[in-house]
């Protein structure tokens, strides 16, 4: 870093061609094919930010090892101690039964994976995976927790993968009620704050009224998310669109903050996926969303 | 390479370094500053054009490697930023605290404004929020940590 106020000009000449060079790369980069793009973000993803990935996964199970000393500590400490430290530990515990459970019922079309966020700016709405094409991930491979649809995977490399959750402005998921009486895209709806983020069913036929209370599950259609996957429930109506259709307000199952681990699809095995979630048959639209079809007993 | 130069160097470095700890390791969003954009700020002014522009399209694949929004939004919105750094000191003499603090705050609130305009963020948010708002509590956020960390670089006898 040498300065350069008493160079003479033409060096300074010199020196603002390369940054103009420079800034035009710049700019490509903008314009550049998305299969380039992919291409650089995994080289600098399995170079200089490797370390970086890694450590955060590293930390998180740090992290629940030492919640397991704690909790050991506190059972030798005192009762009063052991009931107080279990309560995140006792959450923990749950997540991952019920996402035990999920698997087991959603077979080997589906692997269990770490999940990570990057809290850098424009990856508000992605994480990453510790899990790659190397376990049958692909572009398009479905993200689930035992709430409902989480996402999808954005990019592959060998062993980790990115992924947009539901509040990304790109994520798009064909869906229906889950009484099949209406269909339309799913989109997600930017609040004034993350936590006011909700979808919106867009595009359902005008003369169908759709309840508040009824569940939307994936419809299976456009072979990027298996039928049946629960996204949410409608509370109400959001707009109509020139009289002939109607978009929906739907309050996603998933909270994605809340994520740590999830089931992502492996393979192009497209089942339905409807039993998972108690949405195969007609939906009375009484019930809340969130009900993973968790077997009853299983994790409590 | 001067000692002051080193320590310069070794200044940008330490904050890239610490931006990716905060926000790729910890995971931490908004809570921690922007230590990329200080980084470039600071080096962009010890720099000539080229190198500026440079280390801001460096700075900028790292957080577009990371980012599902437009790819390369940060790369262009860095390399603007370092230029323009690199430039202002023939317009923009200065070594006060008052001074730097102007430069950082500038810097930072051009950078989220850049971007937003690159990353097509504009449409989908609030936009009037996101620039009157957001962007100055975050380029104040970020001046306040620029000015305890050069204030330790000063302490050292080194210049800006």
């Amino acid at each position: 870093m040498n300065d350069y106020l008493d160079e003479p000009r033409r060096s300074r000449w010199r020196d603002l061609s390369v940054g103009a060079v420079l800034l035009a790369a710049a700019f490509l980069l903008l314009f550049l094919p998305p299969q380039y793009q992919t291409s650089v973000r995994r080289t600098m993803r399995a170079t200089v930010l490797r370390p970086f990935i890694m450590a955060q996964s590293d930390l998180l199970a740090g992290g629940l090892r030492r919640v397991d000393v704690t909790e050991l500590r506190a059972q030798r400490d005192s009762l009063s101690a052991v009931v107080a430290a279990q309560a995140s530990l006792a959450e923990e515990n749950r997540r991952l039964r019920a996402l035990l459970g999920l698997q087991e019922r959603t077979g080997p079309s589906f692997q269990a994976a770490e999940l990570v966020r990057v809290g850098m700016e424009g990856g508000g709405s992605t994480f990453l995976l510790r899990i790659g094409s190397a376990a049958g991930v692909h572009v398009g491979s479905p993200v689930i927790v035992p709430e409902g649809l989480l996402g999808v995977v954005w990019d592959v490399d060998r062993g980790t993968a990115q992924g947009i959750d539901w509040t990304h402005p790109d994520f798009r998921a064909s869906a229906m009620t889950a009484d099949g009486r209406a269909y339309g895209i799913v989109e997600p709806r930017r609040g004034r704050f993350r936590e006011e983020d909700r979808l919106a069913l867009t595009g359902a036929p005008f003369h169908t009224d759709i309840p508040a209370g009824t569940r939307v599950v994936t419809s299976g259609r456009g072979g990027i998310y298996p039928r049946g996957i629960l996204i949410g429930t409608v509370v109400g109506v959001e707009e109509s669109e020139t009289g002939w259709r109607k978009s929906y307000v739907v309050q996603p199952a998933v909270r994605p903050a809340a994520v740590t681990h999830a089931l992502v699809g492996v393979g192009d095995d497209h089942a339905d996926l409807s039993r998972l979630w108690n949405v195969a048959h007609a939906d009375s639209g009484s019930t809340a969303a969130g009900q993973a079809g968790i077997p009853p007993g299983s994790d409590r | 390479m001067s000692r002051e130069a080193w320590g310069a160097s070794v200044v940008v470095l330490l904050l890239i370094v610490g931006h990716l700890l905060l926000h790729v390791t910890l995971g931490i969003g908004r809570a921690a500053p922007d230590l990329l954009t200080l980084a470039v700020l600071l080096g962009a002014r010890r720099l000539r054009g080229g190198p500026a522009a440079g280390l801001g399209l460096g700075c900028g694949l790292l957080q577009d490697s990371l980012s599902a929004l437009a790819f390369g939004a940060a790369s262009a919105t860095y390399a603007v930023l370092g230029v323009l750094g690199s430039r202002s000191r023939d317009v923009f003499v200065g070594e006060s605290a008052l001074f730097l603090g102007l430069y950082l705050f500038c810097g930072k609130w051009l950078h989220d404004i850049l971007y937003m305009v690159l990353a097509d963020s504009v449409r989908s948010g609030d936009v009037v929020s996101a620039v009157l708002v957001d962007a100055p509590v975050g380029a104040l956020y970020m001046t306040g940590v620029g000015l305890v960390i050069m204030g330790a670089y000063r302490a050292l006898g080194w210049r800006v």
